[in-house]
């Protein structure tokens, strides 16, 4: 009689949820059991199909066709074709539920915008855009989040940003786009929090170098025996040279040091590598070997 | 409150950028802290590593003796407003505030009591209803100010608040922080890149520049005596003139050459530059606006520094003139009082008050005496 009684309900669920309407009579309590188990399962999947934020993450990382966008984007209502920002959100240390509803508040689901989780750390907000708004706007947006969830959740983020897009199937793109603004300015300017897909600079370009070939290039300069890091003082002291457009005296001045013994640190720099590091060639060689060799670092790290 | 220690601050981010060196400040209870300096000079990033926002590289921060390194920020009793603030839309301003205390499931009428201090001390009692989009921004300001405020914090952390408002309404909030400041007791640390910001709030200001702590001092003690030419140029607007002088010196009478002027240094300062080895050496030689006058009267009592030059450029603002003009190919500004005759292309006679002038090795840029 129980089990009865919830196949009932099963089937009703069923009807509700797609509309099918189906009847079906076992003849033992087992089959019966089974059946009821089948129904919610085929219900369960039916939600995850049609649940709004599983098919715009679906969207975002696999391939489906546009036949089956325009069906399930009609069915759940989301308009594919309008404008639209996709923000990728990192969060140091777990997505708790106080960043959820902080973000909940500050996008409220009558302005449409979406939030996604992606795994337990990370977030994509997708966006509505007005006709006007651009990226400087959207710029101020990701720092604005930024900004409420350091001062709210105090908690840090760092957030890309895609391209403006205007169709649900450019999603997955953008979310191309904005992983690898996120993996790329996490790597190479972990100074700041926000990432534009389109100031990577030349970060990109290495990022998307294969490790043999950065090793081969370290090589050239280092010779067999590339170091992992270059020791702190020596690399404090080159950085702040090169920030300081390759001027001595006021490097020197920074670094509350003689400039002979800057001049001292160069020399021993270039005996080592053969860059004499106050020629803009030579820097720029340097520049970027020091990058490729915080990006391997780091890719070993991980 | 609070007060707070911090040793040999570094900040070294993975890429390699040396973003804050050897930070050292102690800060007391109930002060108001600014750290000023231009764009990228480290202290925003040296105010989120007190926050927690950013690991410490190097160094130790500490809240009343305890160390906070490696504490979590929602441990730290900080509460934070920034220049990006967002207020939830569809919220009222009571909603607002009481907000970020819901989430920690602090109880209803604790939040309600706190709520209505707050608006009470920000003189929002009459908006609580209202949402944000029916608020000016000054109010709005005011808003995510009495969030940070609801929290009852140790330590205010203020990065460039005002920022995102218009001048007029600037002045107007700038005042109502240093109400704050007195009502709460709190101990504010603020960021801000707009030196009139700074001289006006701080009990004492932190002036950085490329990572490194330049002067820490009273906004009398910078104003006055600066320690090198960035702060003395940084600090004061229009900000201090500056002349490369030949120094010569003869028995205990020093002169200064500044293309075809020679002018008599007096003896107190003059002892610097002869105590420092300087004679035939070029510095640096500094004087604010208001130290060079136009007046006949004044040329009269002190005419040994006398500078003549014609105005290219006549400003007026109301109160006071400012005068530009060029001397041995360096623009020069004489802040005068605005009934002053004299316009621009007028040759005129400026007298240096040589008892306020500053002078700066030109290799260190630190200075000699002032």
């Amino acid at each position: 009689m129980e089990h009865t009684t919830e196949l009932k309900s099963a089937l009703n669920e069923l009807r509700r949820l797609t509309g099918i309407t189906m009847e079906t009579a076992p003849d033992t309590p087992e089959e019966l059991e089974r059946t009821v188990t089948q129904i919610r399962y085929l219900c369960t999947a039916y939600k995850e199909k049609y649940n709004k934020h599983h098919f715009l993450k679906s969207l975002m990382t696999d391939t489906i066709s546009s036949m089956e966008i325009a069906d399930r984007a009609q069915r759940l209502h989301i308009e594919q074709e309008e404008r639209r920002v996709l923000l990728l959100l990192e969060i140091k240390g777990t997505l708790e539920d106080t960043i959820i509803e902080i973000l909940k508040h500050l996008f409220p689901s009558q302005t449409k915008s979406y939030l996604i989780p992606i795994t337990d750390n990370s977030l994509a907000i997708l966006k509505p855009l007005r006709d006007t708004e651009n990226e400087s706007e959207i710029s101020y947006l990701a720092h604005t989040i930024v900004a409420t969830l350091n001062t709210e959740a105090l908690t840090s983020v760092q957030i890309a940003y895609s391209r403006v897009i205007n169709h649900l199937a450019e999603l997955a793109e953008a979310y191309r786009e904005t992983s690898l603004a996120l993996s790329v300015g996490k790597l190479f300017y972990s100074e700041q929090t926000v990432f534009p897909h389109n100031r990577l600079g030349i970060g990109q370009l290495i990022y998307r170098l294969p490790v043999s070939v950065c090793e081969h290039f370290l090589a050239e300069i280092f010779g067999s025996d590339i170091p992992d890091s270059i020791e702190e003082e020596t690399a404090a002291t080159i950085n702040r040279f090169l920030q300081n457009n390759l001027n001595i005296a006021e490097t020197a001045r920074q670094l509350h040091m003689h400039r002979n013994t800057l001049i001292y640190r160069l020399e021993q720099m270039e005996k080592r590598t053969g860059l004499d590091l106050r020629k803009f060639e030579d820097a720029m060689i340097f520049k970027i070997a020091s990058m490729i060799m915080n990006y391997l670092q780091t890719e070993r790290i991980s | 409150m609070a007060s707070l220690s911090l040793k040999g601050i570094q900040k070294i981010y993975p890429n390699g950028f040396h973003a804050v060196q050897d930070f050292n400040l102690e800060i007391e209870d109930k002060e108001f802290i600014i750290f000023v300096g231009p764009s990228g000079c480290g202290k925003s990033t040296t105010l989120r590593m007190i926050a927690g926002l950013e690991d410490i590289s190097g160094g130790t921060f500490s809240i009343d003796g305890k160390v906070m390194n490696d504490v979590e920020p929602k441990d730290r009793d900080i509460a934070m407003v920034f220049q990006n603030y967002a207020l939830y839309p569809h919220m009222t301003v009571y909603d607002n505030m009481a907000f970020g205390l819901k989430l920690r499931k602090v109880p209803k009428d604790e939040i309600d009591k706190k709520v209505r201090e707050a608006a009470r001390i920000l003189d929002l009692e009459k908006l609580l209803d209202r949402k944000p989009k029916a608020l000016s921004g000054g109010q709005r300001q005011r808003v995510a100010m009495g969030r940070a405020i609801v929290r009852n914090p140790k330590v205010f952390l203020m990065d460039e608040p005002l920022s995102n408002l218009d001048a007029k309404l600037r002045v107007q909030m700038r005042i109502e922080i240093s109400k704050l400041h007195e009502n709460l007791g709190a101990t504010i640390i603020y960021v801000t890149h707009d030196q009139t910001e700074a001289m006006t709030l701080g009990t004492r200001i932190v002036v950085m520049k490329d990572g490194i702590v330049q002067q820490v001092d009273t906004p009398q003690n910078l104003y006055h005596a600066p320690c090198n030419l960035f702060v003395a140029g940084f600090i004061g607007s229009p900000q201090m003139n500056f002349l490369d002088a030949v120094v010569n010196v003869a028995g205990n009478d020093v002169t200064l050459k500044i293309g075809d002027n020679v002018i008599p240094v007096p003896a107190d300062k003059a002892k610097a530059l002869i105590d420092g080895n300087y004679n035939g050496k070029t510095v640096v030689m500094g004087i604010r606006p208001e130290d060079v006058h136009s007046s006949e009267d004044y040329a009269a009592n002190d005419g040994d520094a006398v500078i003549s030059s014609t105005i290219k450029v006549y400003e007026l603002l109301g109160a006071e003139v400012f005068l530009y003009f060029d001397v041995n190919g360096t623009q020069m500004t004489s802040r005068v009082g605005s009934r002053t005759p004299l316009r621009t292309g007028d040759t005129a006679e400026f007298t240096l008050d040589m008892s306020k002038i500053h002078l700066f090795d030109k290799e260190t840029e630190l200075t000699i005496t002032h």
